[in-house]
């Protein structure tokens, strides 16, 4: 006895408590008291950030807790005389949320302690009230963030009108296309543009449109034939829009054919054996591979390569980056992808935005840099900052 | 040409002749090497061991087409037997259009696998009551964010065109509340929808099984919490197949077993090629051949 | 006014989507619910042209004898054939659409995602060659990943699944998360950009 008793205390002097079990195992077994107590304190409040109709509990653990089959929640309205059973725990547990409440009715709770059937109560909470958020309070850090984001935005896009010179790096999958464009015309053949296989709702999809754009320009002012086959139906009736749109932006509307923009399937690999057929059959001298790509990247790339084909990919995806570098001339890697639109328009605004990207990235990354080193000491600061 | 020239340029097509050899050859010589279970493995089996009974529903994405159905078909199977075997309701739904068929497949036959070895009625699967399939909806962001508010609202009617209200098991499962974890099976990185919308908004847990070509790109997500488990291609299956059949909740093995064996020779062929390839640019190197 | 109306609308939507985002009232959630059920069936009509492009594009094909127009017969029957067994026999288990998907479309699909295996064997042999150090280290990384994610791997020695995994979720991970950082700030600002109307290359370009 005295040997467990030094054990236990040693557990209580040590930096860093013993795990439950270690102290579980080196307890006497307790007798069952014949009435477990109640749990001690049951606070009720409305559930934070939500839409209403739900009331949180929280209470703190019967002394009996190992002994007990768990926990029953009972509710009553103002107006109602007895409480009701709404719910039950495990036991070990101190939370419960009632999600069947009526907004702006005061309730009170009881948490009652379980064994055999029997319930012994605890001492009723305060009243507590549902109600509806306007404002999400967890969410301002992101708010914070959109805010200083755009903020920085506009800051230098504004500079940028002012005609300020901004410099851009060269990014040499971006200074081939006017190459590549060029060489179909001189062959006479055709230029294959694949905006990617993410829907519309991807962003890398929505900078492939934007990358479409002035591709379908420069196409349009060289006179060269285009297909851009298309995944999804959404994409192939923005893809259309654009292709037809550039082509009036260069005066040249007529140019702009119907069959330039296709629908094939929303089939991942039906989709790549089309566009494999079509690298095959109509041999296009350039192909462009950009937006969001799987496990068909490497499939299409390689079949374009031994076409003969001048190749020109962008994606942000991590994974097929390394597929198409073995495979492409040239491969616009990551954020790449969402700076083409500005090298290839070279519009001042379009490049402040750039500016605005690499602030904020570097800002994302002193942070980073801060928080990493405050945990390397110690110091957590995640909850401060609410990072969910 | 001289021998390093040769073997450091070998035709493609005896590579393809190779591989094709070595990818059958599995399915006629039989071999089991006992499998490690993977941390992510191990961790979505435990998640769905710790869901208690006839409790919340496991929501299943099936969302992967017949291109990559050894990888993930098996995935689907396994993880089937095991809320089968453990009383969870499962919810199945697409966003693929291409993967309905595969999950009718997938559900239907291991309901039939169950009820063949069921002895009491009670053990048996019932459509409707044990699992549901809501089909394929177009629009896949915003249906997974309007699920959070009510899923009927998605689907009305489920794959076969039943009311949604009219089946039992829909009457306790209305949105992500009901719902204990969402599984997504997919060949392509569908499960980032998951994480960046319906889980920041309704904190729902998000798991998958992926091929082993895309799941490298979640193991960020792993590390930080946001995907609570993952199977990784031909080799996750097998695990959670190895870990259905240890705990009893089957009687088999699936079909990933075999698929390991072939996956495991054709890596040792890339690597016998990639070392060949290089004997052969080191000595041309030596020999002042190649460019260095 | 026909560039001043899109402009309008992409930003009053973008606005009412990011703002609602923060507001988590019952008013709220329901706009958002009914934006969503919009969203679902767009993208249905959508599907509509798309498939009267594609019958258009393949009827063209048969109609003028072009290059290869046998191809596109076998298409719109396909499509066509699919469509009407489904609807009339239904899309049960044991119907004959899920006959069809099962021993017709799957193996098609299951060669095609073969090819990739292929593909990367042989792109791998051609790659994967020590001219540098940093080729090197790639080409050592490589082995230990295969090695180690092989069923044999821990039977050459104990610590390769270990080793291999640390690569995967230290030095992988790692780089991933450098891209992942900059790709995130592009999409933002993408969108930012879209919203605000400062990039217009989808409308055609600045004018």
């Amino acid at each position: 006895m005295r040997v467990l008793t030094l054990l236990m205390f040693l557990a209580h002097c040590l930096p860093v408590p013993l795990s439950p079990c270690l102290i579980v195992s080196l307890s006497p077994r307790l007798p069952v008291s014949p009435s477990p107590g109640a749990p001690a304190v049951v606070s009720a409040f409305d559930r934070p950030n939500d839409a209403g109709s739900v009331i949180q509990l929280r209470w703190s653990l019967s002394p009996d807790d190992a002994s007990i089959d768990g926990y029953a929640v009972l509710r009553r309205a103002r107006d109602d005389t007895a409480y009701t059973k709404i719910g039950s725990t495990m036991r070990g547990v101190t939370v419960f949320e009632d999600e069947g409440v009526q907004d702006g009715v005061p309730y009170e709770y009881i948490v009652a302690s379980l064994r055999d059937g029997a319930m012994f109560h605890s001492e009723p909470s305060a009243p507590a009230m549902s109600y509806p958020q306007f404002f999400h309070k967890g969410r301002i850090n992101v708010l914070l963030c959109i805010v200083a984001f755009t903020l920085l935005l506009a800051y230098f896009v504004v500079k940028a009108r002012t005609g300020k010179d901004l410099f851009i790096r060269k990014i040499a999958g971006l200074a081939a296309v006017e190459e590549a464009v060029g060489r179909a015309t001189e062959m006479g053949k055709p230029i294959l543009y694949v905006p990617g296989l993410g829907d519309i709702d991807w962003t890398a999809t929505i900078a492939s449109m934007n990358i479409l754009g002035e591709v379908a320009r420069k196409i349009a002012r060289y006179d060269s034939a285009l297909i851009v086959p298309n995944r999804w139906s959404v994409t192939y009736t923005v893809s259309k829009e654009v292709v037809k749109e550039a082509f009036v932006a260069e005066g040249s509307p007529d140019k702009f054919k119907e069959e330039y923009v296709r629908y094939v399937t929303e089939a991942q690999f039906g989709f790549a054996a089309a566009i494999n057929g079509i690298m095959t059959r109509e041999k296009p001298a350039t192909n462009f591979f950009i937006g969001r790509f799987w496990a068909e990247s490497l499939i299409m790339a390689e079949t374009g390569a031994q076409t003969g084909a001048f190749q020109i990919a962008g994606t942000d995806s991590v994974l097929q980056l390394p597929f198409f570098v073995s495979a492409c001339d040239y491969t616009l890697m990551g954020e790449e992808l969402y700076a083409a639109s500005a090298y290839l328009s070279r519009e001042p605004v379009l490049l402040g935005s750039l500016k605005a990207q690499d602030y904020g990235k570097l800002a994302v990354l002193l942070v980073l840099f801060g928080i990493s080193l405050t945990s390397f000491f110690g110091v957590n600061l995640l909850p401060v900052l609410r990072v969910q | 040409m001289k021998w390093y020239d040769r073997i450091a340029t070998i035709d493609r097509r005896i590579i393809y002749v190779l591989l094709t050899v070595l990818v059958i050859l599995p399915f006629f010589v039989k071999v089991t090497i006992p499998q490690k279970i993977m941390p992510q493995t191990q961790k979505l089996f435990d998640f769905i061991e710790s869901i208690p009974p006839n409790d919340r529903a496991v929501m299943i994405s099936f969302d992967y087409s017949p291109q990559t159905q050894p990888e993930c078909h098996p995935m689907a199977k396994a993880l089937l037997k095991h809320c089968f075997a453990r009383d969870i309701p499962v919810i199945g739904l697409s966003f693929d259009p291409e993967a309905p068929g595969l999950a009718v497949d997938a559900l239907v036959s291991v309901e039939r696998e169950i009820d063949s070895l069921a002895t009491r009625k009670e053990d048996s699967i019932v459509y409707g009551v044990d699992y549901v399939y809501l089909g394929w909806k177009s629009g896949r962001i915003a249906a997974q964010l309007d699920m959070g508010e009510a899923i009927a609202g998605v689907f009305p009617r489920d794959y076969y065109g039943n009311l949604i209200d009219s089946l039992p098991l829909m009457q306790n499962v209305k949105n992500y509340k009901d719902i204990a974890i969402v599984v997504i099976l997919a060949a392509a990185d569908y499960p980032i929808d998951w994480i960046r919308y319906p889980q920041t908004r309704y904190g729902v847990k998000v798991a998958a099984g992926l091929t082993a070509v895309m799941a490298p790109q979640y193991y960020p997500f792993l590390q930080t919490g946001q995907v609570s488990g993952l199977m990784s291609g031909m080799k996750g299956a097998a695990e959670y197949e190895k870990l259905v059949l240890e705990h009893g909740y089957a009687c088999a093995l699936g079909t990933a077993e075999t698929g390991m064996n072939s996956q495991s020779m054709i890596h040792l062929l890339i690597m016998l090629f990639i070392i060949l390839g290089n004997v052969g640019y080191f000595f041309a190197r030596r020999a002042g051949k190649a460019p260095r | 006014m026909k560039r001043r109306l899109p402009l309008a609308i992409c930003f009053i939507m973008g606005l009412v989507m990011i703002v609602q985002f923060f507001i988590p009232h019952p008013t709220s959630l329901a706009f958002s619910s009914v934006i969503y059920k919009w969203i679902i069936v767009l993208m249905a009509f959508a599907l509509v042209l798309a498939i009267g492009n594609l019958i258009r594009h393949h009827g063209e094909k048969i109609r003028r004898r072009k290059e290869d127009w046998p191809y596109s017969i076998v298409t719109l029957a396909g499509m066509v054939a699919m469509a009407a067994i489904g609807l009339t026999w239904g899309i049960a288990s044991d119907s004959l659409y899920q006959k069809i998907f099962l021993n017709v479309m799957a193996p098609l699909g299951g060669t095609m995602f073969a090819l990739l295996a292929y593909y990367m064997a042989s792109a791998a042999y051609r790659a994967f060659r020590a001219r540098s150090l940093e080729a090197t280290l790639l080409l050592v990384s490589a082995f230990i990943v295969m090695i180690g994610f092989m069923p044999f791997g821990q039977y050459l020695h104990p610590r390769f699944p270990a080793f291999a995994e640390w690569i995967m979720t230290v030095p992988n991970m790692a780089s991933q998360r450098g891209i992942l950082l900059g790709v995130a700030f592009g999409s933002i600002a993408t969108a930012l950009k879209i919203i605000l109307g400062i990039e217009r290359s989808w409308l055609g370009g600045k004018d």
